[in-house]
């Protein structure tokens, strides 16, 4: 155990590759948290997923022994926060556990958006932030100018910010002794009875309930009962200790400290993110500030391919939502797909990721429907719904009138792309609020729909910049729009989990789009297949995928037997992954139809 | 209860002058002189070990594929025949074929082929264009394959089928069109036309060719098998036609679910023991100097079908052929009756893709969709 102010908790804000794993990999190595072969590159992103994608998703820490120039040695606790716009929600998390914060900025781009938002959370929130400017190998790193542009945008002093690159390893050890000098210890009482703070808890299939976890007052010890606040629960602290990243048991983590606690906790529901653990001798100490639950943005139904799989589904669900308490979801039943949820996300990424996860986690096969984002919808009567499905819209002759979600979009992008991305805003129905040249780059505040955020809007945005453009977004208000539900018919019959609600004026065009869009996805069956887009009664577009002529066969003697029998088998499983709609076989492909056509 | 079936025999001859990129046949490039005594001595030392699976019946039948089998001599022949007769008994009206790619045509050779037994000769054309000869990688051209189509008949071969592909790269219906009329021209008694399908494991896989786009197949084959049927050939299987009464005796065999030995290098064999109540599906070693390594078994795989795939095995071939085949030879050569199909039968019947009287064969749609059609058959 370390006195406190031989401890500092500290996070990292940065933006997705402006080299954050990497710096956190730079620690570890200098600090000797893992030997040279248990070092794997970018050790934090524990999740397949996460390393795949090269991006951070749940918050992770890391316990560090630094031996500084004053020949002192620290703890350094740090936590590892998400970086993509998605999960803002992660970032504000991890913050609390937090005294102060390393703010990253790639020399050669710049800020980003999404590192101001997350900078002034951190400030917020009381952190003291340290900006780094990082990736200073580069031949076109200009940290003048990006020290300039940070205290133009975020209006923090960067004239001595530590200059290093995490890719050579320059001046890592400045950054950390930069850390220990201006990043406050925390405060706490040792001695009074414990209140800790869940940051974060996952299930482990062996240990039962993991919690990260940041003690504010007293200690925890194994052994030790404590008490759930939420919950009145009482458990018994099985094992407790650090992550060096190995998960290491200390038997104690004493204030200030941060570490894992794992509590003999079955029930996932035992030890909700933003809890307060207390002492159950102790029990009358005040639950910390928790987080503030965040709404989901986007919503999907999700269905099993194969109707068994449902309870399975359920439960992984619960399992996941533990650790994710952005994840929203309810039973869902649709004519086409059967029963499923739908499912609240904070973005695509988001959804895709959650997507993933069941499938690869819990070997589950789900078809995905298009997303939506929420909508108000006022009826006759005066009545206020939330309509986040559009096969549950009202029909039009008692609504009165419908609201669509407003986002307010912050972007910052080199002046070089300012055209492009102003062309993309108007294209996405944005009304501009405000623009400021700053430095190299433009701040660019837009409103702009949350539907038409959401869809693709990062994905071009980024495209529309060469990558430079960032973003970051906030729900605003639910304005009025002539808004309509799209219908698609598959051999006249309405599949429910195929509707979308957009913008009238453009009904004619994605319905003409997203006909076309299915006709390459659904394959030619042994009859004509019509795909009709309408809206109420009235047939927008309409295409056919053309009845399969024949089946190719090869020729086949005595030798292929087995191997034909394969093929065949192939075949069939291929079709199990296809939905039947009536008569018609619909691959899982064809229910995001919408989200890949193009405008 | 299991019935003896027809017993055909397949012999392998494992060698090419070159391997075609499309070709996923147990084939390797001959180097240099083939050791024709020592291979040819391995059938016959791998007939011996089968003799056992013969249980008494006729040979119906023999094939000799490949790989190239006329690349081997008369005199290798002569002495595998010779071995053959000692051993088995060949029925009255036996079919020999032997494949045969232009190239490696001699009129003498072909002479003898035919006085030692060989009654039918598949040709591996092709194709007559040069330009799909070459991106089919053949070692022939046209003039080559016009010439050994005449040979071939002048050796005697009055019984005879020939190779053609389509749906090759760039091909127009008037170039397939075109194919069928000049292989017409020589009154064939078999034609085999088949569309070039990529398979795993071939050139083609590796580096696929820009293929037809499906309208334009399906062009081709309407206009090609319209032709053929003007011209009095008999669409008996997906890509066999053939003139009255010429079926392949020994495919038909393949394809009813009939036994058949397979010797040589990779060869496959289906051998029904009705005593044992069993029926095995066999392999050879692959590798043509495995195969004639004395020190290595001859065979390398020996499969029971089980019993629920039976009833698929015997369809998914069954029912290639136009007339599908006897309900009284389907229960024979399974060992089960037609009840236990009953639930696919019904669903396919249902879909119009499968007809069942006297005989269990699909319906013009199910020709059409014999994919779908035999998937009905499969089990979890």
């Amino acid at each position: 155990m370390s006195q406190l102010d031989h401890i500092r908790n500290f996070s990292i804000i940065a933006h997705i590759d402006h080299g954050k794993s990497t710096l956190s990999d730079r620690f570890i190595q200098v600090c000797g948290g893992l030997s040279d072969r248990e070092m794997q590159a970018q050790v934090l992103d524990s999740m397949d997923i996460e390393r795949e994608r090269g991006i951070t998703i749940k918050a992770q820490s890391v316990t560090l022994d630094y031996k500084a120039r004053n020949g002192e040695v620290y703890q350094l606790n740090f936590i590892d926060t998400p970086g993509h716009v998605d999960f803002s929600y992660e970032v504000s998390r991890s913050l609390s556990a937090c005294e102060g914060a390393l703010l990253v900025v790639d020399a050669a781009q710049g800020v980003e958006a999404q590192s101001v938002a997350n900078c002034y959370t951190a400030i917020e929130q009381g952190l003291e932030v340290r900006p780094v400017l990082n990736k200073m190998d580069l031949p076109q790193a200009d940290p003048d100018k990006v020290a300039q542009e940070i205290e133009e945008i975020i209006g923090l002093d960067a004239t001595d910010a530590v200059r290093c690159s995490a890719k050579s390893g320059l001046n890592i050890e400045d950054v950390l002794e930069d850390l220990v000098a201006n990043i406050p210890p925390p405060e706490g009482d040792p001695d009074a009875p414990l209140q800790a703070l869940i940051i974060d808890s996952w299930f482990d299939s062996y240990l039962g309930v993991v919690s990260l976890i940041r003690v504010k007052n007293g200690s925890i010890k194994k052994g030790d009962k404590i008490r759930m606040k939420s919950t009145g629960r009482d458990h018994l602290v099985d094992g407790i200790g650090i992550f060096t990243p190995k998960m290491t048991p200390t038997g104690e983590l004493g204030t200030g400290e941060v570490g894992y606690m794992v509590g003999s906790i079955k029930d996932i529901h035992g030890a909700p993110v933003g809890d307060t653990i207390v002492s159950a001798k102790f029990p009358d100490v005040d639950a910390l500030p928790g987080f503030q639950k965040v709404k989901p943005q986007v919503y999907a139904g999700l269905f099993p391919v194969s109707s068994d799989d449902f309870e399975a589904f359920r439960d992984a669900l619960e399992k996941l939502s533990l650790n994710d308490a952005s994840l929203f979801y309810e039973p869902e039943n649709s004519d086409a797909l059967g029963f499923g949820f739908r499912c609240g996300f904070l973005g695509m990424l988001h959804m895709e990721i959650i997507q993933e996860r069941l499938e690869r986690e819990y070997d589950l096969d789900l078809i995905t429907t298009a997303p939506t984002v929420i909508y108000e919808v006022v009826n006759k009567k005066g009545e206020v719904l939330m309509v986040d499905n559009p096969s549950k819209l009202p029909d039009p002759g008692v609504i009165d009138e419908m609201r669509e979600p407003i986002a307010e979009c912050n972007i910052l992008v080199p002046q070089e792309y300012l055209g492009n991305v102003i062309t993309l805003c108007i294209e996405k129905r944005g009304v501009q609020v405000d623009m400021q040249y700053t430095g190299t780059q433009v701040a660019l505040k837009y409103e702009i729909p949350l539907a038409e955020v959401v869809m693709d809007f990062f994905d071009r945005l980024k495209s529309a910049s060469r990558g430079f453009a960032s973003l970051d977004y906030n729900f605003t208000r639910f304005q009025e729009a002539p808004l309509v539900r799209l219908d698609v018919l598959v051999n006249g019959e309405r599949v429910d989990a195929l509707a979308v609600i957009m913008h009238r004026d453009n009904v004619r065009r994605r319905g003409a789009s997203l006909t076309e869009k299915m006709k390459e996805l659904i394959p030619r069956q042994m009859f004509d297949v019509a795909i009709q887009a309408a809206m109420g009664n009235q047939v927008v577009a309409r295409t056919t995928v053309k009845a399969l002529r024949k089946n190719v066969t090869a020729k086949c003697y005595g030798g292929d037997v087995s191997r034909k029998k394969k093929l065949l088998q192939k075949q069939k499983e291929g079709k199990k992954r296809m939905k039947q709609i009536g008569s018609v076989e619909i691959p899982q492909s064809a229910f995001l139809a919408v989200l890949k056509v193009d405008d | 209860m299991l019935h003896l079936p027809p017993l055909s025999l397949y012999i392998h001859v494992p060698w090419c002058i070159r391997k075609c990129p499309y070709c996923d046949f147990n084939s390797h490039q001959a180097e240099g002189d083939l050791p024709e005594r020592e291979y040819i001595r391995a059938l016959l030392a791998d007939l011996d070990e089968d003799l056992r699976w013969v249980q008494g019946r006729e040979i119906h039948s023999i094939f000799f594929g490949g790989g190239t089998p006329s690349l081997l001599s008369a005199r290798a022949y002569e002495a595998l025949f010779k071995g053959l007769k000692q051993r088995l008994t060949f029925a009255k009206d036996i079919e020999i074929t032997l494949e045969a790619n232009p190239g490696t045509f001699e009129a003498e050779k072909f002479a003898a082929y035919r006085k030692l037994g060989i009654n039918r000769l598949s040709i591996g054309i092709q194709s007559f264009q040069p330009e799909h000869l070459q991106k089919l990688g053949r070692v022939h051209d046209r003039e080559q394959a016009l010439r050994a189509i005449k040979l071939a008949k002048k050796a005697g071969f009055d019984n005879f089928n020939l190779d053609l592909m389509h749906g090759l790269p760039g091909q127009t219906v008037e170039q397939a069109l075109d194919d069928l009329q000049q292989a017409l021209a020589f009154k064939p008694t078999h034609l085999s036309w088949y569309q070039l399908t990529i398979e795993p494991n071939t050139e083609f896989y590796k580096r696929p060719p820009q293929l037809p786009e499906d309208d334009a197949l399906w062009d081709i084959q309407e206009a090609g098998l319209a032709l053929l049927a003007e011209h009095g050939f008999d669409h008996y299987e997906i890509s066999a036609h053939c003139q009255p009464g010429k079926a392949s005796k020994h495919n038909l065999n393949y394809w009813q679910f009939g036994d058949y030995l397979g010797i040589g290098a990779g060869a496959h064999g289906k051998i029904t023991l009705a005593d044992a109540n069993v029926i095995y599906r066999t392999q050879k070693t692959r590798l043509p100097r495995d195969y004639l390594n004395p020190d290595k078994t001859f065979l390398t795989g020996k499969q029971t079908i089980e019993p629920e795939d039976i009833g698929l095995e015997c369809l998914m071939n069954g029912l290639r052929l136009r007339e599908g085949m006897l309900v009284d030879d389907f229960e024979y050569r399974t060992g089960l009756t037609l009840e236990a199909v009953a639930e696919p039968v019904a669903k396919a019947q249902q879909l119009g893709l499968l007809n069942v009287d006297k005989r269990i064969y699909p319906t013009e749609k199910g020709q059409q969709y014999l994919n779908e059609l035999l998937a009905l058959f499969l089990t979890e």
